[in-house]
This record gives C-alpha cells, structure tokens and sequence, in this order.
C-alpha cells in the first residue's frame, strides 16, 4: 500500500496531463480557463498526496524511487511553480493562440519530469526525469506554433538539450565503468573499494556534471538560455527559468555532497565547480548589463543567480542552496509575471522603452515588479538579500572568502541592470501607453503572492527554514 | 515596560507609508495631514524615549530582542548615547522635511510622502540596531527611497546622481557584507556559537591581520557614506540634484550614518587595526577639512557650497572620532547633532529661495535681505551656527571637538581649526553676496517673504540651535556616561589583546569576556 501512497504524486500528474489532454480534444477550444483549472486542481493533489509522505521515507520499485524530505521539498517547488505557470498561461495561451492542452499538458509531464529527477538517487532514473522534462520541454518552447522565434527557440532547445543528455548519459555509463554502480548515495563508497577505477570514474563525472550544467545553464553551457527565453512563450519562459535549475542542482547536490562532506573539497572537480561559478557570476551579470529586451535580460540573470546557486553547492550548503531555490522561484517567476501582464491579445511588451512611466499609469504593476527587481539585485529586507545571505557566509565559513567577493562585486553590477529597469518605470517620463492588462486577474494574482513570498521569506522565513533543515537532514 | 518603545519609533513610519498607499493620489492635503501625523508620533515617541532616558546608564536602554533567523541573527534594538539624539534628530527633522515639501512637491506627492517615511524607518532603524545584520539590513534598505526621492524628484542630471549614489555606497556596503560573514564565522570559531549582537562582537579579538582587513572593508562602507576626502565624489552631485527634503535627510541623518558606524563599529571592534590605520583616517580627515573648504569657496552654486561644507564639517567630525576619548566623543556626537541642524537648515532656505526664483548660483542673488529681511535673519543664524559663534549650537560641538582631538594630537587640533576659518570665509561670503548689496536681479526684486509654514519649519530648528548652543549640558549629560565607556572601551581592548597574544603565542581569535562587560549589557 506504501508503494501505491508513494507513486500517487506522479501518477496524479500523469493523470492530470492526460485529462487535459482529453479535455482539449472534446471540448471546443473557446476558453482556455476549463483545462487550466483542472490541471490546477490535479497540482494540488498532488501536492497534497506528496504531503502525506513527508517524513515518512517512502519507497517505490525497490527503492528506485526514494521520498525523502528533501525530494519531497523540491516536488513542492516544482509543484508551486507549474501552479504558478499555469496561472500565468490560462490568459495567455488564448491571447497568443496556442492550443491549450498541448500546454497545460506537457506542463504537467514536464513538472512530472523533474519530480522523478529529484526523488531518486539513481543516476540512471534521474537521467529518466531528465528526458521526460526535456522532451516535454522543447515542445512547450515551439508552442507558439506561427512564431519563427518559438521555433528557433525549439530547435535550439532541442539540440542542444540533445547534446546535454549525451553527456550525461556517455557520463553515466563511464561511471558504471568506474565503480560499477549509479546510486548516487554509494558512489563514493564504491569508489573506495576494490575493483574500481578512479580515472574512469571520474572522467565520468565531469561529463555527467556538464550535462547538467547544460540544464541549469552554467557558463560555458548557458548560450542557448537567452535565446529559448526569448523565443519561448513567456510562461513557458518562467517555468524554465525557475523549475529545471532547481532539479538540476539537486542532482548535483546528490552527486556532489558526499565528497564534500567526506572533505574532498580540495579535488580538482571542486576547484573547477568554483571557477564555473565565478565565470557564470561574471558573465551572467555583464551581459545582462547590455540587453534592452526584458526578457533576456531576465535569461542572463537567470544564468547570473544559477552562479550564486553554485557558489552553495561549493560551499556545501544544502540548505541556504534549498532557500536560494525557494525564494527565486518567487522572484524569477514574479518578473516574468510582470511582463505577462503587460501583454495583450496578440502582443507583448518586451522593450524596456515600453516600460517608461510605467510607474504612473500602473503604479501597482510597477511597484511590485520593482520589490522583485530589488529583491534580485540583492537589498535587504526582500528574499533575494537573505538568500545572498546564507549563501555567501556559508561561503566565508567554508573558506572561499574569494568567491564571496566576486559574488557581492557581481551583485552591484547587477544592481545597475536591475535598478535601470526600476528607474525606467519610475524616473522617465511615459513614453509609450502600455499598461498593465486589468482582464487578466490570474496573473495579478501570481503577482501579488510572488510579492508576498518574497517579503515574507525575506523578513520571517523560520518556518520555510525549519523545513528546508528538516529536509537537509533526510539527505 | 510592555510597551515596545523603540519598535514603535523604528517601525510606525513604515506603517504609515502602508496606510498611504490606499490614498488616492488627488487628495493632497489629507495625505500630508496623515504622514505628518505618523511622522509627529514618531518624534513625540522619541522624545518621551530621551526624557526617560538614563544619563547615568552606559549600556543601551529600552532594550528589545528576540531571535530571527538563527546564525546569530536576531531582532535587537537599543538606545545608548551614541544613538539617543540621532534618533531624536531624525524624528525632529522628517516632520518639517514632509511640511516644507508640500509647496515644492508639485507632481507625485504621494510617492514622494511614501519614500520619505520608508526612509525614516531606514534611518531611525540604523540608529537603533544593535545586531549587525539588523543594522545593515537597515543600512541597505534606507538606501532605496533615498534612491528613488533623488531619481524622480531631482534636478536635471538626477538620474545620473542617483545611480551613482547607490552604486558608490552599494560597492562599500558589499565589502561591509563579506566583513560581517568574516566576523561572524570569526567568532563562531571563537566562542562555539554564533551572535552578531555588538556587544557580544565587543569581546572578540582578531589577529591584527584579520583586524587590517576587516577594518579596511567596514571603513571603506563607512567612509563613503561619511564621506570623507577621497570617496566624497557622489556627494555634490546628489545634493545638488536631490530635492530639498531629500538634501536636508541627506546632508544630516545619512552622512551621520558613516560617523555613527565609525563610533559604534569600526573602531571598538578593530581596535589594533585603528592603532595602525588612526593616523591615516586622521590625515584623510584633515584633507577633506581643508579640501571641502577650499571648494566651498569657489562654488558658484548655493547648493553645492554646502554640500562641500559637509565634506568639511564631517572631517572634524571623523578627527574627533579617531581621536577618541571622552570628550572627543562627546564633541563628536554634539557636532553631529549641530551639523545636522545647522546643514539641515542651510538646505532649507536654498530651497526656500530656489521656489521663489528657480535658481540657486550665488551670482544672481543679491539684496535678498531688503526684501525678505526675516527670512536673511533666520538664514544668518543658520550660517552663524555652522561656523561656530559662541552662544549657538555649532560652537558647543566644536569646542569639544578640539579640546578632545588637542589632548591626544596638538598638531591634528591646529590644522583642523581651518575648518573653522574656512567656513567663516565660504559662508559669510556667500551671505554676503546673496544677501547684501544692491538689488540688480530683477527676480530679486519681486521676493516675498517667508510664508507661514516656512516659519514653522525655521523656527523649530532656530530655536534648538540656542538650546544646544546656550545650555549644551541637558544633551551632553545624556551621552556622557556612554561616551566614556566606548572611550575606556577601545583602550581595554587594546591592553587586553596584548594580553591575549602573551601566553597562547598567535590565536588568530578569542574571546576576551570579563564578567564586569558581561554584566555591562
């Protein structure tokens, strides 16, 4: 029966995507909001059937797949996020008109997807929930079927996501060859028994840690980010932004956290992790430091805050790397939010000229975009800084007072960036008459409970902290 | 007591700027009725929080603290005599900023009353931190609606002004960050637990490396916000951009923000790395004394000749500091005072004659005094106060300051008299070319004189400037006993890390934890 409890989460979501599926086939396709509402409702159970395993290690297919706290955590994040998505996409895909169960659909397969990343510790089906995120993926990102941009944004999602799962794949199989098991959890053990061969293994290693830097997007494998945003319908585009890293790092973190903590941080895989870091913090900020479209800025700086994600991972800090998650699913999917909300049947608003005076004609939109931008660009009292927080003194007291400085130094650089779009919307005088879409009340709404989260976990986190060190230890 | 006092004053302008936010934007009076309501309790609250305070006592009072977020971070708020007038300054001088705006503040009034109490949150909550990362949460957040009242409000380049504003302040308060993760992981180390309560960090003794380095990263936040000489670039250019209530909290709550740092972390906290970098910050501070006043001479602007002013006064300010005993703090702690008032008020009457004629260059003035003669009154006051005429405010700070920096350093003390030279040279000129003389201006001609709520906002401030400047003892009783503690402070500290290094050789940290300190807080 705990077998049935434990695979009710995935299956539900499967559920979820058929039934929207069907949903779109017999119904005509006049209003988007039937087959959003029941993915929502389908969401919620399954956030309430994954509830009722936390704490209790459940198991499925001989352990192959393994609830523990902190896969149960990051289900939720997924979990939130494709609610969130959802929300943002109900207007949306009837404005754009894509066909809408294709979208609620492999939303939901896609978010399944990365459930199965999170909640085993076997390579192999991590590589599993890989594939049936990315698939799901590069059709979301083409769904705006008469857009050449979405379908650049396909192709080149599709390629190189291809490429990514090769190394990953070609990884797994070199460190089956080393230490001739993919359990995450006994690879170190198996590394420091007989018969294993160490080159091989780690070899292997690098190749499956770059392929899931391919997914998070960490320099030199973030150059297809800017692009698939951009081209990506915009939902779809936050989804991305927020969801995959998060089951990306989690992988890592798995793969990852016994050598730190078994203390072999000085290897030459640590050292390469910190230069990773350090380049993508650079890089992700500079470059967002030219982009006049809003959208790719948000993609540079997606790859910037993966950066600063790194730096815990480095850090061996599972627990400020789980807060930094939890708050920038806010924040990132909140920015794109704003801009959704700008839309309007058939057209979006992208430029930042569009944005100029915007903080008079909708001085809520602009205000709260603006809490978002400031909680990106790192100022206390919103999330962002307190996540940067727990971050970079984790960094500190593991000694890498030199990674914590390009952190904060990449930060002011991004409080230009962040602050031009603020100072846009609040110090030019209106330039063009874009204003917020008042018929889009599901998107307010994502707005003002990404505002909400970012203040609470930015003023009183504790209980989302007491869980995340809940989760931790279950690791 | 149940009632948390200083939570109250920290955190009700705050509420009042959420309150606002449901006004709608046309009804301008009421919205300034209800800011200035919330502004005026704040002050009321503050000064009920210095009459019951303890002149005697040289720990922080009215103490508030829970814990927040673990890693040492907790809610703790406390008022000493390093922080009592500060906070009371602020709450005195916002209520006449928000009064004096309302003619200025044509458009998007509600945004700038809104900023203007988050700001006041900001600055109060600086004040009265007395866990680190309370305080530069604090620190950080009062810097965005200075942001904001400087971007959409100000002059011409404001724009310009305002980025560069946060991002010079934005890149030494990062450096400030990195210091406090060291501290913190510095005495976790130390101690076996974490804390970043001030008084706990008080205890810690870093090797004098370490304390190079950290004083180095704090000084540079500090010194920047200050500012002193060679970090004061974004000072003129947003002053002269800012609007004039953001100019006022500017020149006399955020530039005390870099000095009050200096007191209350900086120096007790490094104290061997100040034995090494005291004479340094003392020459750097002498520079901007005679810099700021050498460029207030040849300013052509009003505006910009007291923000160089500032660059000025603040040096003696850091001199008397980094001269740190007693009566050097003291002075130091009136001087910020009477700098606040004395600027706060100079910014007031430029403002006060830039609505009138839209220009603020010293050359198209002349004769103001013949046709607004109450008005060039209450303005020479102000002048009079900040170049230090016994009998007002400025000279009361002053006095200390050099008594207390002479004590310890005679030739610091002589040099940095030119202050006192300098503005006499800058500020009597400038009045003299505004004020006196024949009217030519034909926008001089037509001047009215001060209005009503203008007289409301001088007087207050004219009438404090004598207070202190007359009867310097009811202030200077409060923050004595504080004073000499932060003084005796620094020199056990230094003993006691000779101490510390005899025995153990070089322990890069510990604890020095006397019972009497303990008992202290």
């Amino acid at each position: 029966m705990t077998g049935f409890a434990s695979l009710l989460p995935l299956s539900l979501l499967v559920l979820g995507a058929i039934s929207v599926l069907l949903l779109a086939t017999s119904r005509k396709p006049a209003s988007s909001a039937v087959p959003g509402l029941v993915a929502l409702a389908f969401l919620a159970a399954a956030g309430v059937s994954a509830g009722r395993l936390w704490g209790r290690r459940a198991q499925a297919f001989g352990g192959q797949l393994r609830w523990d706290d902190a896969s149960l955590f990051l289900t939720f994040l997924f979990l939130a996020a494709a609610a969130l998505t959802v929300l943002l996409g109900i207007r949306f895909v009837a404005y754009h008109r894509m066909p809408h169960g294709e979208f609620f659909g492999l939303l939901l397969l896609a978010a399944c997807g990365l459930v199965i990343m999170t909640a085993t510790s076997h390579l192999l089906v991590a590589f599993l929930g890989l594939e049936v995120f990315s698939v799901s993926g590069y059709a979301l990102a083409g769904l705006k079927r008469g857009d050449d941009l979405s379908a650049e944004a396909s192709i080149k999602y599709f390629l190189t996501g291809a490429f990514a799962s090769a190394f990953f794949i070609f990884g797994l199989a070199l460190i089956f060859g080393g230490v001739q098991t993919l359990d995450a959890a006994r690879l170190s053990e198996a590394l420091a028994g007989p018969g294993a061969n160490p080159a091989l293994f780690l070899a292997g290693l690098v190749l499956a840690v770059g392929g899931l830097a391919f997914k998070i997007a960490l320099v030199p494998f973030h150059m297809y980010q800017p692009d698939v945003y951009e081209g990506s319908p915009t939902p779809v585009a936050a989804f991305f932004a927020v969801a995959p890293k998060a089951a990306g790092f989690a992988v890592l973190l798995r793969i990852l956290l016994p050598y730190a903590q078994a203390g072999l941080k000085k290897e030459a895989l640590f050292g390469g992790l910190a230069a990773v870091a350090i380049a993508t913090m650079i890089l992700g900020n500079f470059a967002a430091l030219r982009q006049t479209n809003l959208k790719r800025l948000l993609a540079y700086s997606s790859i910037a805050h993966a950066g600063y994600m790194l730096v815990a991972v480095v850090s061996a800090d599972p627990a400020g790397l789980l807060f930094y998650l939890t708050q920038y699913l806010f924040t990132g999917l909140g920015a794109f939010a704003a801009i959704i909300a700008l839309g309007g049947p058939g057209r979006e608003t992208l430029e930042l000229d569009d944005f100029s005076g915007l903080g008079r004609r909708s001085p809520w939109l602009a205000g709260i975009l603006s809490v978002l931008l400031i909680s990106l660009a790192g100022f206390p009292p919103t999330s962002g800084f307190l996540a940067k927080f727990y971050v970079f003194s984790a960094a500190v007291r593991a000694g890498h007072v030199g990674l914590a400085l390009v952190g904060v130094a990449t930060s002011l650089v991004s409080v230009y960036f962040y602050l031009r779009v603020v100072m846009v919307m609040f110090m030019r005088e209106p330039g063009r008459d874009t204003e917020a879409d008042a018929d889009n009340p599901a998107v307010h709404l994502v707005l003002f409970l990404c505002l909400y989260a970012v203040l609470q976990l930015g003023l009183f986190p504790g209980n989302i902290v007491t869980l995340i060190h809940r989760a931790v230890a279950s690791m | 007591m149940g009632i948390p006092l200083l939570s109250l004053i920290t955190f009700l302008p705050l509420a009042g700027a959420v309150v606002l936010i449901f006004f709608p934007k046309e009804e301008r009076r009421r919205m300034l009725i209800l800011a200035m309501a919330f502004a005026l309790a704040v002050f009321v609250l503050a000064v009920l929080c210095a009459v019951r305070f303890d002149g005697r006592e040289a720990g922080p009072q009215f103490v508030e603290q829970s814990s927040w977020l673990g890693y040492g971070i907790s809610y703790h708020l406390g008022v000493d005599g390093l922080s009592l007038f500060l906070v009371v300054m602020t709450a005195f001088l916002v209520p006449l900023v928000l009064l004096a705006s309302q003619a200025s503040i044509r458009d998007r009034f509600k945004e700038y009353l809104l900023f203007m109490l988050i700001l006041e949150t900001g600055m109060i909550g600086v004040f009265l931190s007395l866990n680190l990362f309370l305080f530069y949460v604090f620190w950080e957040a009062a810097l965005i609606p200075m942001y904001f009242l400087i971007g959409i409000f100000g002059g011409r380049r404001r724009i310009y002004a305002t980025t560069k504003f946060v991002l010079v302040t934005m890149a030494g308060s990062l450096l400030m960050l990195v210091g406090i993760f060291v501290l913190q992981g510095a005495f976790a180390k130390a101690a076996g637990t974490y804390s970043l309560n001030i008084f706990d960090l008080y205890r810690l003794t870093l090797s004098p490396q370490t304390q190079a380095v950290l004083f180095l990263a704090f000084g540079l936040a500090f010194a920047i916000k200050v500012p002193l000489f060679p970090f004061h670039t974004w000072l003129p250019d947003a002053h002269v951009e800012a609007p004039t209530g953001a100019s006022v909290l500017l020149a006399a709550v955020l530039l005390k923000m870099g000095a009050y740092g200096f007191i209350r972390f900086a120096f007790p906290l490094f104290p061997d790395a100040v034995s090494r970098f005291g004479p340094v910050l003392g020459v750097l501070a002498i520079i901007g004394i005679v810099y700021g006043g050498g460029m207030a001479l040849i300013q052509k602007d009003v505006k910009s000749l007291v923000a160089y002013s500032s660059v000025s006064h603040m040096g003696l300010i850091i001199l008397a500091a980094a001269a740190w005993n007693t009566i050097s703090l003291q002075g130091a702690l009136l001087q910020m005072i009477n700098h606040g008032l004395s600027t706060g008020m100079l910014f007031f009457g430029v403002g006060a004659l830039y609505e009138r004629t839209h220009t603020r260059m010293i050359a198209d003035f002349g004769g103001v005094a013949r046709k607004m003669p109450v008005f060039a009154g209450l303005f020479l006051i102000a002048v009079l106060s900040s170049l230090g005429l016994p009998g007002l405010n400025g000279f009361a700070g002053e006095i200390l300051c050099f008594a207390g920096i002479f004590s310890g350093h005679p030739v610091w003390a002589v040099l940095a008299v030119t202050t006192v030279i300098l503005a006499a040279a800058y500020l009597l000129g400038m009045f003299q070319k505004v004020f006196h003389g024949p009217v030519v201006q034909e926008r001089v001609a037509g001047l009215r004189d001060v209005r009503p709520i203008e007289l409301a906002v001088f007087l207050p401030i004219v009438l404090l400037m004598f207070w202190i400047g007359l009867f310097p003892g009811t202030f200077l009783r409060k923050t004595e006993a504080t004073a000499a503690r932060y003084a005796a402070l620094l020199e056990s500290r230094r003993t006691s890390y000779v101490e510390a290094r005899r025995p153990t050789g070089q322990a890069p940290a510990s604890i020095a934890g006397s019972a009497t300190e303990r008992k202290s807080r």
